[in-house]
């Protein structure tokens, strides 16, 4: 099996993601790399329902999270936020709330003019976290309050107050197609829509807050427990606000508690938490309360689209002419470009950044996607009906990519899409409708992590690489490779990860950790496991290393045979270590996936009731089967909320967020969860890894939109479909804006 | 939120002075509070809306948190029963149906365990404006009700003005439609008050509080009288997340079935659309001697919501309402909806 050792390279382009941002790159890899994955059913632990490794750790509580960090004298941090939309500081007065016993530091932030409601003015130290929350109050803080605009209609009007100082509230992105050709396109069309779809700013609602602990006691190193997706993006910005040398700082991400693209960096809870712990030489904890997460740990940019598409009789797509709005606050927002995934014959958009005066959106699960893909997916709905087409068929007919023709008719098959009614009839408030959609994604890896399998001479194994597991099932499979090379079982195999001073590893956005990391870890367990196989083929009737075969816990050739503890015993003292690197070819990118709902709406109150959705989703080598089905089942869960129930409301007035909270901001719960049905995609038969996390919080937004509207006749082009929007509907008679 | 003194009272006497003598405020919402379960003052507190410098724990007086009684005699019930222990009493649960529906309906289960009929009953305001510690609404002391002209999806469509606030309730409505009354104990002793006089409307009583309950009084007990239709009581309600929520619009109702299944006497409460219970008076004298058709309870609705005023945002609210109350008296009286 083994090949001769590797030299000729060759340039590949992959993707390289920065904060959820993906871009590519060209880098040089390894032509001839090596052993492959081999065909996807021939694994024995990879590609099988493995129970994550972390779970009982997790269930019992066992497992310290950052925000379970505590340590001796820790004193805890608050942040004192703008209570105005848009205001420059003019007095603070700290010195009652610093006589107060037990505040051991005020810090303010560099600002004196604030953008949005909620913005970061300065924080406290101290020795219990109520008494921080008093000192913030008793902080005397005066504002010359500035005119603000929140609401995006009115952010577009012209004289409208400016949300940013040095920015038009209307910034141009981009521009892209022949406008002239596609309006004139329009009169070759037998139908033509027009319409406008919106969806509001969604928040990440990690269930742990944004926050960190900084262990600095004046010395000239320090170690920062930190909520993050990457545990390689705090040293740097940590040690420059402590003002120490990067490699004096170590960060630790044992287990975190949600990221969604949110935790990149220290942010500037981390930065007035360094800044505290400089300055009081202790430990500060800061994480953010759960308003403080609504207010100023970033969200989801808004969306708000207008189009005009156009169809001949048949089915073709003729002309779509889009005008794409993202409401991303005071940052620029994200929103995948028109038509999607769809062939349309001509088409044109513009492309705008549409400012507010509200906290600046960030990487979401998918940035950009779920927006377009709700909008996109709601009009080829329309266009569909409109010209008496199956929505299926409609699809099939516009989208070039024969994975979506497979999956769309595996779906169709899982929801039972024959008893699908063209409209909606029969008696009694309760109507049931079908509608389907679908979504693309990347999911590459890239070329950052490396990996170190140690293997001792009592049988031990390590694999270390301080990568960190948002909760995506990273720790189980960086064990599963392993174990699967050397031939034992998950138990066999300790993963230590979620440190800065192991190997280092990408920041996980973009869905890239699984395709940059399983590579490099199945090149070191490859390279531990010829490294074993040529300590021990002269006790296997000197055999080639490479003709030694790992199995059922023994190495084996021809008719010889070890235990492992016998393969172990006959290593050095010191035992193997083998260093793994990234190989392309072990990888890939690119994935498709369907999304089919049915739901039940309630005509006289308004009640959407999601009954079934099912997701067909393709994704290469499935690391671990049951991970990939709870990923495909959260990515359904997280849309169904973003569908029916989730969005920033704001008062236009005030300047301000009204739910900022669990309370007023509506995550589904158990009882909203329809019947699910994950569906793997095994005719994809790429022996490579491709991350999925995003792909599978796509597709739902639409099918659910189209279902409610196959069951009711109400379409509802602003997410979320809430109670008021359907009896509103019923009420001035149907469709909506 | 502010600290505070905590002190365990063990009885109500003692309470009442333990509040009373508390250091004058100057605010009514500095004031010293009761506290029994702690679910809605807990949330008050850590968004400042109340600033406490005494909070006197009910819990430790013993008696209050029995549930006595049965159809015949009524039901007495202590302030401090929990709403677990409401929803799942057998007695409530057979002959008085919308109670225990009512209390199955309210938040989650752990709140329920903690949760108590007095605190229930005296729950502050949900609307986002009252909740944020940074908005001074006409309820906290300020000039403005922003929910009038802002975002008022949630805010009332009837009894409104100068403040647009719905009861969060979801006991309230349906004791009030099961005729109940409270026995309060304020420093002047104990007196007892019919629930539909208990909470107050923003135009005729204080801006700043939902009842008439002064600082220093306390609940003690609710008592549910005997009637001929608390065995056909129901309570609907509609929550935007079945999960936990509280009522977009909600009913009460109770019906006695005389002759020829011919409606003897109804009640009608709406919940979540009012600043108060609101009682559907000119609806239930429309339904008495009525039987239950569709076309009467469709009449029934419509009166049910006459003089309802929606603000920007929440005319939903009226044909939502209107079906609860079809769905909600069909039930009780046992009809098709």
């Amino acid at each position: 099996m083994q090949q001769a050792p590797i030299k000729k390279k060759k340039k590949v382009r992959v993707p390289k993601v920065v904060n959820g941002v993906e871009t590519m790159v060209e880098i040089e890899v390894d032509e001839d790399a090596g052993p492959g994955w081999g065909p996807n059913d021939k694994h024995t632990l990879l590609n099988h329902r493995l129970t994550r490794v972390d779970g009982p750790l997790k269930v019992s509580g066992v497992a310290r999270y950052t925000h379970d960090v505590r340590l001796p004298g820790m004193l805890y941090g608050r942040i004192l936020r703008c209570p105005h939309a848009h205001a420059r500081l003019t007095k603070f007065d700290s010195a009652a709330a610093s006589r107060i016993p037990g505040v051991q530091a005020i810090i303010q932030t560099p600002l004196k003019e604030f953008l949005f409601h909620g913005m970061p003015v300065a924080a406290v130290a101290a020795t219990t976290p109520e008494i921080a929350g008093d000192a913030l109050h008793a902080i005397k803080v005066e504002y010359e309050v500035l005119p603000h605009v929140v609401k995006a209609a009115e952010s577009i009007k012209p004289g409208s107050p400016k949300a940013l100082p040095d920015e038009v509230n209307v910034e141009e992105k981009e521009k892209r197609g022949d406008a002239q050709k596609t309006d004139a396109a329009f009169a070759e069309c037998d139908a033509v829509v027009e319409a406008e779809y919106q969806t509001p700013r969604i928040h990440h609602a990690c269930l742990e807050t944004h926050g960190l602990t900084v262990d600095y006691r004046g010395g000239e190193t320090a170690m920062v427990y930190a909520s993050t997706q990457g545990t390689f993006t705090i040293p740097g910005d940590a040690a420059k606000n402590l003002e120490l040398p990067e490699s004096a700082v170590t960060s630790v991400v044992e287990h975190m508690g949600g990221g969604f693209g949110s935790k990149f960096g220290i942010g500037v809870e981390g930065m007035l938490a360094c800044k505290l712990s400089k300055q009081t030489k202790t430990p500060v904890k800061l994480m953010l309360t759960r308003y403080d997460e609504f207010v100023m740990a970033g969200n989801r940019s808004g969306s708000w689209q207008k189009f005009k598409a156009g169809v001949k009789k048949d089915g073709t797509l003729i002309a779509l002419r889009a005008t794409q709005y993202r409401l991303g606050g005071l940052g620029d927002g994200s929103q995948a470009g028109q038509p999607y995934v769809y062939r349309v014959r001509d088409t044109y958009r513009e492309v705008f950044a549409l400012h507010t005066n509200e906290d600046s959106s960030i990487a979401m699960r998918a940035p950009g996607h779920p927006q377009a893909s709700f909008a996109m997916e709601s009009l080829m709905d329309e266009l569909a009906y409109k010209i008496g087409m199956d929505p299926i068929a409609f699809r099939k007919l516009n989208l070039k990519d024969e994975v979506y023709h497979r999956q769309l008719d595996r779906g169709a098959r899982a929801i039972g899409w024959e008893r699908r009614k063209p409209n909606a009839e029969g008696a009694g408030p309760l109507k049931r409708g079908l509608g389907c959609a679908v979504g693309t994604w990347g999911g590459g890896g890239n070329n950052q992590c490396k990996v170190e399998v140690t293997v001792a001479r009592d049988g031990a194994v390590v694999v270390a690489v301080g990568t960190q597991d948002l909760g995506t099932g990273t720790r189980t499979y960086t064990r599963a490779i392993v174990a699967e090379e050397l031939g034992l079982q998950l138990k066999d195999v300790v993963e230590k990860i979620g440190n800065s001073k192991l190997g280092s590893a990408n920041p996980s956005g973009g869905s890239t950790t699984a395709a940059s990391l399983s590579p490099s870890v199945k090149d070191a367990a490859i390279k531990a496991r010829l490294a074993i196989a040529e300590k021990i083929a002269p006790l296997l009737g000197g055999v080639k290393p490479e003709e030694i075969k790992f199995e059922n816990g023994r190495a084996t050739a021809g008719e010889k045979s070890m235990t492992w503890q016998q393969v172990s015993a006959a290593l050095p003292a010191s035992g193997i270590a083998a260093h793994g690197e990234w190989r392309s070819d072990l990888q890939s990118r690119g994935v498709h996936g369907v999304c089919f709902a049915e739901v039940e709406v309630d005509v006289e109150t308004g009640h959407i009731r999601p009954i079934k959705m099912v997701q067909v989703q393709d994704g290469g080598l499935p690391l671990n089967r049951l991970t990939m089905e709870s990923q495909i089942n959260g990515g359904m869960i997280q849309s169904l909320g973003m569908a029916l129930w989730e969005g920033r409301v704001m008062d236009a007035k005030l300047g301000i967020q009204l739910n900022p909270g669990f309370g007023d901001y509506k995550l589904p719960g158990s009882l909203e969860m329809p019947e699910m049905v994950p569906i793997i995609d095994d005719d994809d038969k790429r022996e490579a890894v491709i991350g999925i996390a995003e792909a599978c919080i796509i597709p739902a937004l639409g099918a659910l939109a189209n279902a409610v509207f196959n069951a009711c006749g109400l379409r509802v082009r602003e997410l979320p479909i809430t109670p008021d929007k359907i009896l509103m509907g019923v009420m001035n008679g149907r469709n909506l804006a | 939120m502010k600290a505070f003194e905590w002190i365990n009272a063990s009885s109500v006497s003692e309470a009442v002075q333990l509040l009373k003598s508390s250091p004058a405020p100057s605010d009514i919402d500095d004031a010293a509070r009761p506290i029994a379960g702690g679910q809605d003052l807990l949330t008050t507190m850590k968004d400042y809306s109340s600033r406490p410098a005494r909070v006197v724990n009910l819990k430790s007086i013993r008696g209050l948190n029995l549930i006595q009684g049965n159809a015949r005699q009524g039901l007495t019930i202590g302030a401090l029963v929990t709403l677990s222990q409401l929803e799942e009493n057998p007695v409530v649960r057979a002959s008085f149906p919308g109670l225990a529906e009512a209390a199955h309906s309210i938040a989650t289960p752990q709140i329920r365990n903690l949760g108590t009929v007095g605190g229930n009953l005296c729950q502050r305001p949900r609307c986002w404006y009252f909740r944020l510690e940074d908005v001074v609404c006409l309820k906290k002391g300020g000039s403005e009700c922003y929910a009038a002209t802002g975002e008022n999806k949630y805010n009332a469509i009837l009894g409104g003005g100068p403040s647009y606030i719905v009861h969060p309730s979801d006991l309230a409505p349906m004791l009030v439609a099961l005729g109940a009354g409270v026995s309060v104990v304020g420093v002047e002793g104990k007196r007892m008050i019919p629930l539909e006089k208990f909470f107050t409307l923003p135009s005729e009583g204080s801006i700043r509080r939902e009842n008439v309950l002064k600082n220093d009084d306390i609940i003690t007990q609710i008592n549910v009288p005997a009637s001929p239709f608390a065995a056909h009581s129901t309570y609907l309600k509609f929550k935007e997340r079945e999960s936990m929520d509280f009522a977009l619009a909600s009913v009460a109702a109770a019906v006695q079935l005389g002759a020829s299944r011919k409606v003897t006497q109804a009640r009608i409460v709406l919940g979540g659309v009012a600043p108060i219970p609101w009682r559907a008076t000119e609806a239930e004298k429309f339904l008495a001697g009525k039987t239950l058709s569709g076309e009467v309870l469709k009449e029934t609705a419509k009166l049910a919501l006459v003089g309802a005023q929606p603000l920007e945002k929440n005319a939903y609210k009226v044909p939502l309402t209107a079906t609860l109350v079809r769905r909600a008296l069909a039930k009780a009286g046992g009809v098709a909806a």
